[in-house]
């Protein structure tokens, strides 16, 4: 392999060298580290995120973003905690997605109808979202029913709830990628949505349908998320949006819409989990938890930002003018 | 016009008692702005709650605002109140030295500032802070747990979780854990310190991966009680939620004296509790400014001595316990 194959090779794989540099790291320094009970803590800690990031996903391929995901995380739990305790799971839980939904087509909404940008949309319901669960909850811990804690902590043919919540979103959102006509117009939109738009697409429908895709998933990451953690403080689904966004570009999702996939995302989630999982694991200085989780992000966000650029220089065909 | 002696001695007795009266008066009317950074646990809403009642058998008004941990906004709350001339402001701010602006600011309007539960960083602007003395009260409870230990016998796999790094209180009571485990290292190894930042995700993800890494951590010590339902949900999870007593039960200490706790120590899953004195806290955040109103100047950190409550003397002590105030009403409503 000579010095451009490698660079290339390493542009295009650096998240999971990160990743395998990382579990050598970890596995080093605790012997409990690289075990299966590890794995599966890992990804059952990385779920919530994942789910998330899944719909977070979408909207980063049509060059979108959506930073109110926490917010609408907090509005359902709050609605779930305080008004929907006494259905049973099987109304409330859908219920509770489909104020996911709702929260999520108002953004969509705004950014296609009113055609406010994204990020102006989306800090904005954040606000609003918080604001209205504050309100509801008058700004003290919701408590759940034990049966969504029960629900929690349950395993189904010995794979723990949150996993199969997890893997019953990737399966969705990977077949709708990847089989679907929706999937292939929202890469078309993503790359070019002047182009996709001549070409027929309806590129209005595809944005809006993103955005309600992204609020399913933030609301289905938080009944996740609430049914471990059994409460919902203030700050339940703060600056989740971070975290998110981060795993969504570790897995090779361009901030710029067009490129990207989910299967990279579930691999972003973990790999961040791992990071946290790692720390403890070790007994680090709590000190340096927010450095080490930091830089690791920084470096995924800087790849992303130069990966692009240095991928087509370097793969571009040297053309050599014989002389006569 | 002449006045006349007894006129004018009249007078002067009608306007004295009238002024007197103005004077008792003006006590009664005070207005009190009450910051806090956040409800975010039940420490905070019972506090709220008692402020309020307190408040008002004096005859105080209260003015309400939550930053919810901005501490700018939180500025600017101190700069409305400020603007509404208030009589005094108590306050919970996030940040020890972000708050420093704040006290300027209030000393300048020359409005009295006391601080509720956590104490601001050190500078030559004057406040009063109010605080639970979180080392002693920690070390105390950690104490009563390594005697609990060494009566059992045996070696404990420890693991603790800290508050947020940036709040004194945290500190204190990390600072109160380790005083007491270090001087004990033959039989309690920490081995996970987890830090939460106060926030129930990290607390219940720290922990599950604690756990992961050492299934036999058999002393959990939490600097909130807050925290419970997370531990609770996480040693249920990995079978190790027993009553004391019981075959793998975790010797677990808390902090606060919350409600949940209260009930915990009663159902035997909770060993110890170091307690803040939340009802002693408020009459002194309130005679400080009291004080403060007659132009005395109190010292600037004013300390609640706190106490340890353990399943023993849970009788004994429960009355003083903020936690179990709240869990009577609980059981009644």
């Amino acid at each position: 392999m000579n010095g451009r194959n490698t660079k290339l090779f390493v542009l295009r794989n650096t998240p999971v060298l990160l990743f395998l540099v990382l579990l050598a790291a970890f596995g080093l320094m605790s012997d409990r580290f690289l075990t299966i009970g590890n794995f599966v803590n890992i990804v059952i800690q990385a779920a919530h995120i994942g789910i998330i990031a899944i719909g977070m996903t979408f909207v980063l391929l049509i060059g979108g973003i959506d930073l109110s995901v926490g917010a609408n995380m907090y509005v359902v739990a709050s609605v779930l905690g305080l008004f929907l305790k006494d259905l049973p799971l099987p109304v409330s839980f859908p219920l509770a997605t489909l104020l996911g939904l709702a929260f999520g087509a108002v953004n969509g909404w705004i950014v296609t109808r009113l055609r406010v940008a994204a990020f102006i949309t989306t800090l904005s319901t954040l606000f609003v979202g918080r604001g209205i669960a504050l309100y509801f909850s008058g700004n003290k811990m919701v408590g759940f029913t034990p049966q969504i804690l029960a629900l929690g902590r349950a395993s189904y043919f010995g794979v723990p709830s949150a996993i199969w919540a997890f893997a019953a979103v990737f399966a969705a959102a990977y077949v709708t990628l990847s089989q679907t006509t929706f999937g292939r117009q929202l890469y078309a939109v993503g790359a070019d949505p002047d182009a996709a738009g001549k070409a027929g697409i309806d590129v209005r429908r595809i944005v809006f349908s993103v955005y309600c895709i992204a609020g399913v998933c933030a609301a289905i990451g938080g009944l996740v998320s609430l049914s471990q953690v059994a409460v919902a403080s203030s700050t339940f689904g703060l600056q989740k949006e971070f975290p998110v966004i981060a795993a969504t570009v570790l897995g090779g999702t361009s901030l710029f819409g067009g490129r990207g996939g989910v299967l990279g995302t579930v691999f972003g989630a973990v790999l961040i989990q791992t990071v946290e999982n790692g720390l403890v694991m070790t007994n680090a200085d709590p000190y340096l938890y927010p450095l080490v989780i930091s830089v690791i992000i920084f470096i995924a966000v800087f790849v992303d930002s130069s990966r692009t650029s240095i991928l087509e220089r370097l793969e571009r065909r040297q053309i050599r003018v014989e002389r006569a | 016009m002449q006045v006349t002696r007894r006129a004018f001695t009249v007078g002067a007795l009608v306007a004295a008692a009238g002024s007197m009266s103005v004077m008792v008066k003006a006590e009664g009317n005070k207005t009190v702005a009450l910051l806090f950074d956040s409800l975010v646990s039940p420490f905070w809403v019972s506090g709220i709650e008692i402020m309020r009642e307190k408040a008002k058998a004096k005859g105080w008004t209260t003015l309400e605002n939550i930053s919810n941990f901005d501490d700018n906004k939180q500025f600017e709350q101190v700069k409305a109140m400020i603007s509404r001339k208030v009589d005094g402001i108590l306050i919970i701010q996030t940040d020890a030295k972000a708050v420093i602006p704040a006290i300027r600011a209030a000393n300048a309007a020359n409005i009295p500032m006391v601080h509720f539960n956590r104490p601001p960083a050190k500078s030559d602007a004057y406040s009063v802070a109010i605080q639970a003395d979180n080392r002693k009260i920690m070390q105390d409870t950690v104490n009563f747990m390594v005697s609990q230990a060494k009566q059992m016998g045996g070696k404990y796999k420890a693991c603790i979780l800290i508050g947020d790094l940036g709040d004194v209180n945290a500190i204190q009571r990390r600072d109160g854990f380790f005083d007491v485990v270090n001087k004990n290292k033959d039989i309690i190894d920490v081995v996970a310190r987890i830090a939460t930042e106060w926030n129930a995700d990290k607390a219940f993800a720290g922990l599950t991966n604690a756990i992961q890494a050492n299934p036999d951590i058999n002393f959990l010590v939490t600097s909130s009680d807050f925290l419970h339902p997370q531990i609770e949900q996480v040693l249920k999870a990995a079978n190790k939620w027993h009553k004391k007593g019981e075959a793998g039960h975790v010797l677990f200490g808390g902090f606060d004296g919350d409600e949940g706790a209260y009930a915990r120590l009663q159902d035997g899953y909770l060993d110890a509790c170091g307690v803040q004195n939340l009802f002693l806290e408020v009459d002194m955040a309130f005679g400080a400014f009291e004080d403060l109103w007659a132009g005395k100047k109190p010292d600037k950190l004013l300390l609640d001595p706190g106490f340890v409550i353990t399943q023993d003397d849970l009788m004994a002590k429960r009355d003083q316990m903020w936690g179990y105030t709240v869990w009577k009403k609980m059981q009644k409503g």
